[in-house]
């Protein structure tokens, strides 16, 4: 937040406010968010560019914070009807998780979200579209993430971890990406909501127009839900910036102070 | 300490790898009659001429420790306070200030992490993914110009230009508390880097790197890092944080 703050001050002398290049414009120069997605030089959709969530929550009474999370930041599964399907443990263990107001939640011990809490984390991502490779740089500690389009299988027995191993291929204009190899303990939101080593999470990436990214998650983890869910996520374009380091460790306080 | 933390992950790291990406195939790479890669091959080069840097690469571990471990005793130019901080630091005094306890290396220590990093050139920006810390640098290549009054990151502002045959990066607005090296060589905020790719042949590369920080050395210091190329793996992920154990046992402020 604190780093938020200052960059508002200190904007005009860096790269916060600087143009893009190439990019579909309106005659008085601003960026034209509803212009058609640019192609690569193989004709798919170019993915490229800074991504911010789209927000979706109203702000308190007193006013919207510099964090301004979105609904699914709290509870990935807010859009589904019924909510998301729980097997009985899991949705015993967000019980819990919610009456120990979320202590054991990575996320506040500055730990990675992984890929489902990272589009909605009201921090930007830059995406990075390469032959055989699209990359994530996240604001959020500086971290990254690479989904290889080169056509390598995934992993059959994979060392688990928190971004899990991600291969995408095209279906016509939609990215599909595989991610398995996840950690037996992820949290999806604040509400605790689980991720276990058993699931796959299928991404299918389409940019609507210059402006819009619609991300389709697809969760498949019968250890932790009755039945595969998905949620449409909305990601929106930031033109003429860049990132910013943030480090959620730099001066982290909150730590000793949480509570149950 | 942070050797501590390195030869963990070196150790996690040999155990499981066998059935991951550790072990792909990198096309593309020159082989040897018997497919292994040749790593003497001359130095790729790209349409334009000028030589590619993509791939995994591997920073000689020792400038980590000592940044300045091929140069003479009395080649490093201190200014007095900076020295005096320098000796202050022996010996783990000051362990704790280093941001790198807390999982924040930054720059320049980035650069010499002895885990791989990977280099992606894209148009207009060069990407630098390092396995360890799970972190990046962008070096622009757009043909901007270095910010005039950065406010101060801990990886500075970086752009990218070839001279001849090597790429050179320019780095300012680097945040005053990193360390040059574990062995806790200071820098103030004037630090300017210069960093010069070379890439001697397919498999080696030198950076040089010019330590320009007139409040802290008296005059523009330089140290040759090898680097070497890790053909046919993969990344791994690397959270420092994770487990970091060391921070509550390093003694200083």
């Amino acid at each position: 937040m604190a780093a938020a703050a200052m960059a508002a001050v200190n904007s005009q002398a860096q790269w916060v406010q600087y143009p893009t290049a190439g990019i579909p414009r309106t005659p008085d120069g601003k960026p034209n968010l509803s212009a058609p997605a640019l192609r690569t030089r193989d004709g798919k959709p170019d993915l490229s560019g800074i991504w911010d969530v789209l927000h979706n929550r109203p702000c308190p009474p007193e006013g919207c914070t510099d964090m301004w999370i979105p609904q699914e930041f709290l509870n990935i599964g807010w859009s589904l009807k019924g909510g998301l399907p729980y097997q009985p443990w899991a949705a015993a263990m967000v019980k819990q998780r919610m009456k120990e107001n979320r202590i054991g939640d990575p996320n506040s011990r500055c730990l990675p979200t992984g890929i489902v809490r990272m589009y909605t984390t009201p921090l930007y991502r830059k995406f990075i579209q390469t032959p055989g490779l699209l990359v994530i740089l996240n604001e959020r500690e500086a971290t990254y993430r690479q989904i290889f389009t080169d056509g390598r299988p995934l992993p059959a027995d994979p060392q688990p971890s928190w971004v899990g191993y991600s291969t995408g291929k095209w279906d016509g204009d939609t990215l599909v990406v595989q991610t398995s190899g996840f950690r037996d303990d992820l949290w999806l939101d604040a509400n605790g909501s689980p991720l276990t080593e058993s699931a796959k999470i299928t991404e299918r990436i389409r940019r609507v127009n210059f402006g819009k990214l619609e991300i389709e998650i697809t969760v498949d983890d019968p250890k932790a839900y009755t039945s595969p869910w998905t949620v449409k996520l909305t990601q929106l374009l930031k033109a003429d910036t860049d990132l910013l380091d943030y480090y959620c460790i730099e001066n982290e306080k909150d730590g000793p102070h949480l509570v149950k | 300490m942070l050797g501590r933390i390195i030869l963990a992950m070196v150790l996690l790291a040999a155990g499981p790898a066998s059935a991951q990406w550790f072990h792909i195939p990198t096309p593309g790479i020159p082989r040897t009659p018997d497919g292994k890669p040749n790593l003497t091959a001359p130095t790729p080069r790209g349409p334009d001429g000028k030589p590619l840097l993509n791939g995994i690469w591997q920073m000689n571990g020792k400038y980590l420790q000592n940044i300045a471990s091929d140069l003479k005793p009395g080649d490093v130019p201190y200014q007095p306070w900076a020295e005096q901080l320098f000796q202050a630091r022996q010996n783990g005094a000051l362990g704790r200030t280093d941001p790198a306890a807390r999982c924040i290396p930054g720059m320049p220590k980035l650069d010499a992490l002895p885990y791989p990093f990977k280099i992606i050139e894209t148009p207009g920006m060069v990407m630098m993914l390092f396995e360890g810390f799970t972190t990046f640098r962008q070096i622009f290549t757009d043909g901007r110009e270095l910010p005039k009054d950065p406010n101060p990151t801990w990886f500075g502002y970086s752009v990218g230009k070839w001279e001849g045959d090597d790429w050179v990066v320019n780095t300012i607005g680097i945040k005053e508390s990193t360390w040059l090296d574990n062995a806790g060589r200071p820098h103030s905020d004037a630090l300017h880097l210069t960093e010069r790719f070379h890439r001697r042949d397919f498999g080696h590369m030198d950076i040089l790197l010019t330590i320009d920080d007139p409040k802290a050395y008296t005059k523009p210091w330089t140290v040759k890092e090898d680097v070497r190329l890790i053909p046919d793996t993969e990344l791994l992920e690397y959270v420092c944080n994770e487990n970091n154990k060391d921070y509550d046992h390093l003694v200083g402020k």
